[in-house]
C-alpha cells in the first residue's frame, strides 16, 4: 500500500521523537480515515496545532512531560528570544531617537535623559548576560562539535552565516549609497534609497530571527550540566528584569518627550503641532510588549519549575 | 472555584483522554477503530491532532500502552493505572449524575 504524500506531509509539524514513536501509525490512521482523498482543512489545522504543541512540549516550553532541566532550558530560550525582540526594537529606537536632546528644551531634559540612561544601562546589562550565558555554554558547545563533527554543526549554522552575510553586505551597501548620494538640497531622502532602507531593515530582522532559531536549535543539542542549566535559568530571570527596565525606560522617555517636546515626533520645529504617538513608536512599543509577554511566560515557567523541583528534592531528601 | 479533576485531568464527559480510556475499556483498538467507536458511543468526532495528542499523553502517563503493530497499525490497551483512573473518573461523574438526577426529580415534582 502506497503512502499518501499529503498524509506523510502532516508529520513535519511534529518533533522527530514523536514521528519515530507515532509517525507510521498516524499516517495509517489518516489513510484509514480519509483514504486517498484530500485531508479536510479542519483536520489539517488540527494536525498543525497538535504538532506545534508537541514541539513546544518536547522543548519544555509547555506541559510537564519533559524533565525539569529541559523545561528550564526551554523557558530560558524563550527569554533569549524576547531579548531578540528587544534587540530589533532597541536598534530602531536608538536610531530614531539619536537627536532627541536637540529638540527638547534644556529645562525638561532630566527625565528623558534619565530614562534614556536607564535604557542604555539595561541594554549593556542584557548584552553582558548574553555573553556570560554564551561563555557558560562554551564547554558543552565544544563537546557537541567533538561528538557531532564540524559537518553537522556547519549544516546547523549555515543559514545563520548566510543570512548574516547578506544582511551585513546589504547594510554596508546602503551606507555607501547614502554617503554617495549625500544630502539633497530639499532635505529629503530619494525614494529608491528609502525603499532600499526598508529592504535592508527586513533583511536585518530576518537575519536576527535566523540567529535566534539557530541558537535555539543548537541549545537543545547541548549536553548541559544541571548546575549550568540552573545558572542559565537565573540569568534568564535577570534578563527578564532587564527587559522590564528597557520597556519602562522607553515608555518614560516617550511620555516625557510627548509632554515636553512633541514636535520631536513631527517636523522638529519647536512648538509646531505634531502627534505624540507616531507609528514608529507605537510599533516599537508593541514589539517590546510582545517580547515582555514572551519573557514573562519564560520567567514564570522557570520559577514554577525551580520551586516544583526544589520541593521534590526536599521531599526526597527527608523521605 | 477550582475544577475538581482526577490525576489524569479527566474533567468532562467529552474530554479526549476520557473517551479514549472508555473506548479501550472494551478491548485493544488502533487509532481509526478508536475514533469510530468514540463517534458511535459519544457522538464526538475527534480530530486527528486531538486523538493522537491524547494517545501520546495517556501513554506518557502510563494509562495506556501500545501493543505490537498489526498491518502497520498499532493497537493500544488500557493499563492497570488507566483502569484505576477511569474508575475514579466514573465515580466522580456518577456522583454528579446522582445529584443531578435527584435534584431534577425534586424540580419536576415541584413543577407538576
Amino acid at each position: 500500500m502506497g503512502r499518501n504524500v499529503e498524509h506523510s506531509d502532516g508529520l513535519k509539524w511534529y518533533p522527530r521523537a514523536w514521528r519515530g514513536r507515532y509517525g507510521d501509525d498516524f499516517v495509517m490512521y489518516l489513510h484509514d480515515r480519509y483514504g486517498d482523498g484530500p485531508v479536510p482543512l479542519a483536520a489539517r489545522l488540527s494536525v498543525i496545532r497538535s504538532g506545534t504543541a508537541e514541539r513546544l512540549r518536547s522543548g519544555g516550553i509547555i506541559g510537564r512531560s519533559v524533565d525539569p532541566d529541559t523545561r528550564i532550558r526551554g523557558a530560558s530560550l524563550l527569554v533569549l528570544c524576547a531579548w531578540g525582540f528587544f534587540v530589533i526594537a532597541g536598534s530602531v529606537f536608538a536610531k530614531y531617537t539619536e537627536h532627541w536632546p536637540l529638540a527638547t528644551p534644556q529645562g525638561d531634559h532630566w527625565l528623558p535623559a534619565a530614562a534614556m540612561g536607564a535604557v542604555q544601562w539595561a541594554a549593556g546589562a542584557g548584552s553582558f548576560i548574553v555573553v556570560v550565558a554564551g561563555v557558560l555554554t562554551l564547554p558543552a558547545l565544544f563537546g557537541l562539535i567533538r561528538s557531532d563533527g564540524w559537518k553537522t554543526m556547519w549544516a546547523l549554522v549555515r543559514p545563520m552565516v548566510l543570512s548574516l552575510t547578506v544582511a551585513g553586505m546589504a547594510s554596508i551597501g546602503i551606507v555607501v549609497w547614502n554617503e554617495h548620494v549625500g544630502p539633497s538640497p530639499s532635505g529629503t531622502t530619494p525614494l529608491a534609497l528609502r525603499a532600499a532602507g526598508v529592504v535592508v531593515g527586513l533583511l536585518v530582522v530576518s537575519a536576527l530571527a535566523v540567529c535566534c532559531a539557530t541558537t535555539v536549535a543548537i541549545a537543545y543539542r547541548l549536553r548541559l550540566t544541571r548546575r549550568v542549566t540552573r545558572i542559565l535559568g537565573r540569568l534568564a530571570m535577570a534578563m527578564a528584569g532587564v527587559l522590564v527596565v528597557i520597556f519602562a525606560g522607553t515608555l518614560t522617555w516617550w511620555i516625557a518627550t510627548a509632554l515636553h517636546a512633541p514636535w520631536f515626533f513631527g517636523s522638529l520645529v519647536p512648538r509646531s503641532p505634531s502627534s505624540p504617538a507616531p507609528l514608529v513608536m507605537i510599533l516599537l512599543g508593541l514589539m517590546m510588549l510582545s517580547g515582555l509577554v514572551v519573557a514573562g511566560v519564560g520567567t514564570a515557567r522557570i520559577a514554577g519549575t525551580r520551586s516544583h523541583s526544589d520541593r521534590t528534592q526536599t521531599m526526597t531528601r527527608y523521605r | 472555584m477550582a475544577k475538581k479533576t482526577t490525576t489524569a485531568g479527566l474533567r468532562r464527559a467529552n474530554d479526549p483522554p476520557l473517551l479514549i480510556l472508555t473506548s479501550l475499556a472494551e478491548g485493544p483498538k488502533h487509532g481509526y477503530a478508536l475514533a469510530q467507536d468514540i463517534a458511535e458511543f459519544a457522538g464526538v468526532q475527534l480530530s486527528p491532532g486531538a486523538l493522537y495528542g491524547a494517545i501520546a499523553r495517556l501513554e506518557e502517563r502510563g494509562l495506556i500502552e501500545a501493543l505490537p503493530e498489526v498491518d502497520r497499525r498499532r493497537p493500544y490497551q488500557v493499563t492497570a493505572a488507566g483502569s484505576a483512573e477511569l474508575s475514579a473518573a466514573m465515580r466522580e461523574m456518577r456522583r454528579v449524575v446522582d445529584v443531578g438526577t435527584h435534584r431534577l426529580g425534586l424540580l419536576q415534582g415541584r413543577l407538576a
